[in-house]
């Protein structure tokens, strides 16, 4: 359902930062030097939240949503870093006759920079847009894809490495996302019934906080993550979830790269302990990264 | 640093003002015509427009009445708020539109299939109980339909009456009869006694509120709001209103006789469904209909073939009927299996898009919500007075409503297997009743066809779309072909029939 489409949205993002370095992590490419990475991500859930009612449907059965996603990170300068990310969706009810989607979905582009470091401390920015790529039915939820929104992100964050290598850091993000052009020409939106086919997704924020251990380019982290629609409605008794619904989830996970040379590897686990309009959804990743100097600018 | 908070600052004020969603807006229009002799046309239920008695108004120089216009005058307009001009310009966009609306808003939130239980059961809603879990009515497609038709035939019926009334007693508006008063909605010469407003709110309440029992304040706030505004806007006096809210529940308990005796309450009787799956076999149907739900839910209104149809009668809807599907095996069902499959592996975006729009499914006004969407854009692009709007809504109402028991008797008849019991997925959803015919291709062509007979000058597009909708369940998975174009056949004939009692109700 939307929840899962919101899932999918977070996974390619806590995949990508489970990069070499993310548009929400507090490590940056040196000048020139570039990540390239291919991560494969799985993400399902039996269990959802209809409003905040959990239960579980059988003619869905179990919802997995894989996806297939290419990044590239660059350092443009050593605080200043270019990062670009291409998901590949493909979903699945394991139950029922809703017929699979699968495609391209929204590409992203970030800078990430540090406008200020003092000791361990420092301050990150990042920018983000996210644009579907093609022209996918953003409104077949739960099988649908993505949300079919443009989406602008920004994101502080604030890190604390500590010379022992071990770190934290917090985060807030800001979802500015853009109405959505649907094929129906009306829909519910809470009790109103709109006359339209632009339908508004309403805007989200995104918390963080992470623990974890960082030496060379190795690194193990835990985190927990709150997403939260700042507005939206909610899945009605027993009908399917919609871009208009407001989805909050809470979820935890584990990170860890590993990366000896220049060809590195990284996985990552996740799982929503709490939500409302959301599945509760178990999300894996394994990606395969690679490190290489690429002087394009100068 | 500053330059980064404000850069972050900045870009989310961008976009955060963004969510505004355009609708089209109606504006209160003058209409094209009066049609002065509407109190003759040929009613639906009533036995003539003068069935309902009102009392004769007393004359406008009055005490009594002057007593009212001086409120109008002195009172009421003056102290306006900018909430009521608000309620005068949705209102004045016309009180049949404005009902219609309602009765579509109502049908979408209402149109939720009820949840399973524990015992793997589907609760079956009830209508004394109509907030409970689960929520009465489930406003699935016939459901919606006949709300929607009685609700129009009603709105009709109180109008002729109405017309009938205005006619004869001949009041004034106040803004006639006191030309200081400066209506606040386009001015017309109908005669004010009783008020059509009042007339449509009341009887639209009163149809709406037994199809949606659960709805009492709501439906309740939208009637008052209708019957204050006419007054608000210099339009009518409350002697105007009181007896056009006469009229409005004496013909809607009417309408609302001939709905409780329509067979509706036996719609839903399970127990007929052995006896259809025996005859569907001696038909010779190898693999009847299944529920493809887990758990099995029962099917959708198994007897609504039966309920009482509008525009002909039982023999006619048994000669009607269209002749048996394609039996599983032949080379016909083949081929029309081989296009569904086609179509799963290499849907096209396009066909994606034409079932989606057609979907009309949970959640929707259903596709009989979404003709009457396209009678209202059609009748507001004419102009149409309060009147010409309801009778609109009266035949492509109860064509729509006679299309969905044509429709359900075929099912129930063939009670034919969906093509998902031989492995097809959909993009839209799959519906829990037999297959053939094609529920959107039978409503459409029906409701397109006196769409056309209204409207010749757009027949060509009310075509087209009943064409896409009657293709939108190939391309969503659900329908064989066979099932579509005998659906949008059969929808023709029906149509034809509403076309044939407007002809002869005195309006053209």
């Amino acid at each position: 359902m939307k929840i899962y489409i919101v899932l999918v949205c977070l996974t390619f993002l806590l995949s990508l930062k489970s990069l070499a370095q993310m548009p929400h992590d507090a490590i940056y490419m040196n000048k020139n030097l570039t990540c390239a990475a291919i991560v494969y991500g799985n993400s399902s859930w039996t269990d959802y939240w209809e409003n905040s009612l959990k239960r579980e449907n059988q003619n869905i059965g179990k919802l997995t949503s894989e996806s297939m996603t290419a990044m590239i990170s660059y350092g443009i300068t050593k605080k200043f870093n270019f990062i670009a990310v291409v998901p590949y969706v493909k979903t699945h009810a394991s139950e029922g006759n809703l017929l699979g989607q699968e495609g391209f979905q929204d590409v992203s582009f970030w800078l990430k920079v540090k406008p200020f470091s003092y000791k361990g401390l420092a301050g990150h920015i990042t920018m983000g847009v996210s644009i579907p790529m093609t022209d996918y039915v953003p409104d077949f939820m739960p099988l649908s894809i993505g949300y079919g929104s443009t989406v602008l992100t920004s994101r502080a964050i604030l890190s604390y490495n500590h010379p022992s290598h071990f770190y934290v850091n917090g985060s807030f993000a800001y979802h500015l996302r853009g109405n959505v052009e649907v094929d129906r020409d009306a829909y519910l939106n809470g009790d109103d019934l709109t006359y339209s086919n632009e339908v508004p997704v309403p805007d989200a924020i995104e918390t963080s906080f992470r623990l974890g251990y960082l030496k060379k380019d190795n690194q193990l982290e835990l985190f927990a993550e709150n997403f939260s629609c700042t507005s939206g409605d909610a899945i009605r008794r027993n009908d399917m979830p919609y871009l208009t619904n407001d989805m909050k989830m809470t979820q935890v996970g584990v990170y860890g790269k590993y990366q000896p040379k220049n060809i590195g590897v990284n996985a990552k686990l996740a799982y929503v302990v709490d939500g409302l309009n959301a599945g509760q959804a178990t999300t894996f990743s394994v990606g395969l990264l690679y490190l290489f100097n690429l002087s394009i600018l100068n | 640093m500053k330059y980064y908070i404000l850069t972050f600052l900045f870009v989310i004020g961008l976009f955060s003002c963004s969510k505004e969603i355009d609708e089209i807006e109606v504006l209160p229009y003058a209409p094209t015509s009066l049609d002065e002799t509407a109190g003759t046309w040929k009613t639906f239920v009533l036995t003539g427009p003068d069935e309902i008695v009102i009392n004769k108004p007393v004359p406008v120089t009055d005490a009594a009445y002057l007593s009212e216009l001086d409120s109008i005058k002195n009172t009421v307009i003056p102290n306006l708020s900018g909430d009521q001009k608000a309620l005068i310009r949705y209102w004045g966009a016309g009180s049949v539109l404005r009902w219609n609306e309602i009765a579509r808003e109502l049908s979408a939130r209402y149109n939720i299939p009820p949840a399973s239980n524990a015992e793997g059961l589907y609760p079956v809603p009830d209508a004394a109980n109509p907030l409970a879990d689960p929520k009465f009515p489930f406003a699935n497609p016939p459901y919606t339909a006949r709300a929607l038709a009685y609700l129009s035939v009603a709105q009709y019926d109180a109008l002729v009456s109405a017309w009938h009334y205005k006619y004869q007693f001949n009041r004034k508006a106040p803004f006639q009869v006191d030309t200081s008063i400066k209506p606040l909605l386009p001015p017309s010469d109908l005669p004010a006694y009783p008020s059509e407003d009042a007339v449509v709110a009341q009887a639209s309440y009163v149809v709406l509120l037994a199809m949606f029992p659960g709805e009492e304040p709501f439906l309740r706030s939208k009637l008052e709001e209708c019957m204050q505004v006419p007054v608000w806007a210099g339009m009518t006096v409350s002697s105007d209103i009181d007896a056009g809210k006469k009229i409005g529940a004496g013909v809607a308990a009417k309408v609302m006789a001939r709905a409780k005796a329509d067979g509706m309450g036996s719609s839903n009787n399970q127990s007929l469904t052995a006896g259809m799956i025996d005859h569907a076999r001696s038909l010779g149907m190898v693999n009847p209909w299944i529920s493809q739900e887990s758990p099995a839910r029962p099917p959708m209104l198994p007897n609504y073939g039966a309920v009482k149809t509008w525009n002909f009668d039982r023999i006619r809807l048994e000669s009607i009927r269209p002749p048996m599907p394609y039996l599983e095996g032949s080379p016909e069902f083949k081929k029309d299996m081989d296009e569904l499959k086609n179509i799963q592996k290499n849907q096209s975006r396009k066909q994606a898009a034409i079932a989606n729009y057609w979907a009309d499914g949970p959640g929707s006004f259903t596709p009989p919500g979404h003709w009457h969407r396209y009678a209202a854009s059609a009748g507001v692009d004419s102009e149409f007075n309060e009147i010409r709007m309801a009778r609109l809504f009266a035949y492509v109402g109860t064509a729509l409503m006679d299309a969905g028991i044509a429709c359900w008797d075929t099912k129930y008849f063939y009670y034919s297997p969906r093509p998902q019991q031989f492995g097809l997925k959909t993009s839209v959803g799959l519906p829990n009743f037999p297959s053939y015919t094609s529920g959107h291709s039978t409503f459409s062509f029906a409701a397109a066809t006196v769409l056309s007979a209204f409207f010749p000058e757009k027949e060509t597009i009310f075509l087209e779309y009943a064409g896409e909708a009657s293709d939108s369940r190939v391309f969503g998975l659900i329908h064989y072909r066979i099932d579509c174009t005998m659906g949008a056949n059969h929808g023709k004939v029906i149509g034809d029939y509403a076309v044939e009692r407007a002809r002869e109700d005195g309006a053209d």
